[in-house]
């Protein structure tokens, strides 16, 4: 998986860092200062790194926890995300982290006590006003990814106030009059790392604890075991997320298959966590016919009563890290396709984009709630949505 | 990328320009190199004596120093651009044993305190740290391999083709049980032959991945032809040649040949067919996406 590890001097004497150590002691090790020395350097290729990403081990020091801007969330000014891993050991095609980082080595920042007492911190402080967290949001490249995002946002009227989310009547209403959610999965996803990790082992026992807090684990990964060991708990929402069994092929890769996926989130079902289903990101080449057949295979292993939510999203990237991605991949035909750039994030063309939706919506629907799903879409989308 | 441990003829780069550029700081360093990848100096000599064979490898003997290796370096991409770049050469070190060779991870210029960070390879070679020094290390303080040339030749050749493609490889002359003093210099072919398979393997590894880096870059050869055909400005050429690069992502090669052998008015004339042709192919259900439908 990795081709080296490298620490940086501070958490030289951390216990993970000891662990992850003795577990890759066939590496080469290479200690640093701070890991911006190797995961910022100018020219890097990301593509080529991937081919032999190393592992990074480094403390986080600011902006543990930051707010998810307006219109994101369970509720608009108590929704914030956390990354305790910057990239992703899998390879998707329509990744954005491909296009926001130089590198394509992955950082683990191994003090998890820290970010739990930011969390802490968090949940004691005031909620912010709605309109001060898209302020203080709204101009930043790391804003500008997460808003482009398909995050769940569950607050209707400011999603449709900022065009951000499109939530159907009543779905807001699925965890409405929750606590904070704190969104993990972002830069990373939450439960692939997690044997060697121990994000979820060290942070749902952590979120058991504060009931009213919520923790969303953003995945497409099957690496359920540790989560199986624990007592399943409310406000742990096991979110995956799919494409149709082509799109999977071809753009996901390292990727477990879509079957295996479900198994495992039938499990997590099945021992009473909460799951939720990402239909995301929609390709313009899936037919709706192609989408309704993964439907059929995910509603058959899954019991849709039982879902926290389900959504959709487009493809999007802001329109700088889609610049960087077709310098990587000038080859690749996602990024050869027609696009449109609006408010600098950019979106694949499709010439009859909201009836091709509807019609995949209407497949969808066949199986769940319509109340109990909501559509992402573009920052600033026209209201023709 | 461990299977490239075999050793295997080096593929001509003649037309795929997967080159490969070697530094050296002294011509006994270039030896046996020379020898086993036939490479034959090249004329006039000028400042840095420089080698090549027809394969797309070249080498540069930079003589001793940063600055000396970082001009060497320079100067052979100048004659000779490569794709990847690989600095041999022997070095001290701090505790291991003399005739070890070390994939660098990290380079320390002493002088600067800049650190230099080459790329994990995933091939399985023994690796360390560097430190390069203004003058020969006799005292071996750290744990580290110590030369006189990496930190300029990293330098200067990361400026030059991404840091991914540059590595360094040493081979420990020297350390506190075999110090310098007793080092000769006809040992140095010595040193280099027992480390034949181990920089074989390297200069394998990176002609694979410069080449890979080189095809992924590509452009079909319609584009040269229409640059011959027609008038472009400098925008207009950086646009066909992302027009070009569409059209072979899409799988769409015969189509820019078609149109490619159609006359146009001019070079406008010709995007705008291009354009037009791409628009139709790559809509949903279009006959140039080559993805197969869901």
């Amino acid at each position: 998986m990795f081709s080296a590890i490298y620490f940086e001097s501070a958490v030289r004497d951390h216990p993970r860092t000891h662990a992850i150590l003795r577990r890759y002691r066939d590496l080469p090790q290479i200690e640093c200062e701070r890991y911006g020395e190797i995961f910022n350097r100018k020219s890097q290729n990301f593509r080529l790194q991937k081919e032999n990403p190393a592992l990074i081990l480094a403390r986080k020091h600011g902006g543990k926890v930051l707010p998810a801007p307006g219109g994101y969330g369970f509720d608009a000014a108590g929704s914030h995300y956390f990354s305790h891993m910057l990239n992703c050991i899998y390879d998707c095609r329509y990744c954005f982290l491909q296009g926001m980082y130089r590198s394509a080595h992955c950082v683990l920042f191994v003090n998890y006590e820290d970010f739990a007492a930011a969390i802490e911190q968090t949940l004691s402080d005031p909620p912010l006003p709605k309109e001060d967290i898209h302020r203080n949001s709204c101009h930043s490249a790391r804003s500008r990814r997460i808003s482009s995002s398909t995050l769940p946002t569950r607050s209707c009227d400011s999603a449709q106030d900022d065009g951000v989310v499109h939530l159907p009547t009543g779905a807001g209403e699925v965890a409405s009059g929750a606590g904070q959610v704190f969104y993990s999965g972002y830069d990373c996803d939450s439960l692939a790392f997690e044997p060697v990790s121990g994000f979820a082992e060290y942070f749902v026992p952590w979120f058991a604890a504060r009931s009213r807090a919520i923790l969303e684990l953003r995945t497409k990964s099957t690496q359920i075991g540790g989560l199986l060991k624990q007592e399943p708990i409310p406000n742990c929402i096991i979110a995956m997320s799919f494409t149709t069994h082509a799109a999977a092929a071809r753009w996901e890769h390292g990727v477990p298959a879509i079957d295996k996926r479900l198994a495992a989130l039938r499990r997590l079902q099945e021992a009473g966590w909460p799951v939720a289903l990402r239909f995301e990101p929609l390709l313009p080449d899936m037919k709706p016919d192609a989408c309704g057949e993964l439907f059929e295979q995910v509603f058959h292993r899954l019991d849709p009563r039982r879902l926290h939510s389900v959504s959709s999203g487009l493809f999007r990237m802001p329109a700088d890290y889609f610049r960087n991605a077709l310098k990587l991949y000038p080859d690749e035909a996602l990024f050869a396709r027609e696009t449109r750039t609006r408010n600098g994030v950019v979106a694949l063309q499709h010439p009859n984009e909201e009836a091709w939706l509807r019609q995949i919506e209407t497949a969808l629907f066949r199986h769940i709630d319509p109340t109990n799903y909501y559509r992402c879409a573009d920052e600033n989308t026209d209201s023709e949505n | 990328m461990n299977a490239m441990s075999e050793h295997r003829p080096l593929t001509a780069s003649k037309g795929n320009g997967a080159t490969v550029n070697l530094a050296v700081a002294h011509r006994l360093e270039a030896e046996r190199l020379i020898q086993w990848f036939g490479l034959a100096e090249n004329l006039p000599r000028g400042e840095f004596p420089w080698y090549g064979n027809e394969d797309g490898l070249s080498l540069v003997v930079t003589g001793s120093g940063v600055e000396r290796a970082a001009a060497g370096v320079r100067c052979l991409h100048e004659r000779r651009p490569g794709c990847a770049w690989l600095n041999l050469g022997i070095a001290g070190h701090g505790a291991a044993a003399v005739g070890t060779g070390l994939l660098i991870h990290r380079i320390e210029d002493r002088s600067t305190g800049k650190r230099h960070w080459p790329s994990p390879t995933g091939l399985k070679l023994p690796g360390g740290n560097l430190i390069t020094v203004s003058e020969a290390e006799t005292d071996y303080a750290e744990d580290a391999a110590y030369d006189m040339e990496a930190a300029g030749f990293f330098a200067a050749a990361s400026r030059l083709v991404a840091p991914d493609l540059v590595l360094v490889y040493k081979i420990v002359s020297d350390n506190p049980e075999h110090p310098l003093a007793g080092f000769r210099r006809g040992q140095v072919p010595l040193r280099f032959g027992a480390r034949e398979s181990e920089i074989r393997t390297l200069v394998a590894h990176l002609r694979e991945r410069g080449s890979r880096f080189v095809r992924w870059h590509s452009l079909p050869t319609e584009y040269r032809q229409l640059l011959g055909k027609y008038h472009f400005s400098v925008t207009r050429k950086s646009a066909l040649a992302k027009l070009c690069r569409r059209f072979t992502a899409l799988g769409l090669e015969q189509k820019i040949a078609v149109l490619a052998s159609k006359r146009y008015h001019n070079a406008g004339a010709l995007m705008a067919a291009l354009e037009a042709e791409l628009a139709g192919a790559v809509a949903p259900g279009g006959t140039g996406s080559k993805e197969s439908a869901s």
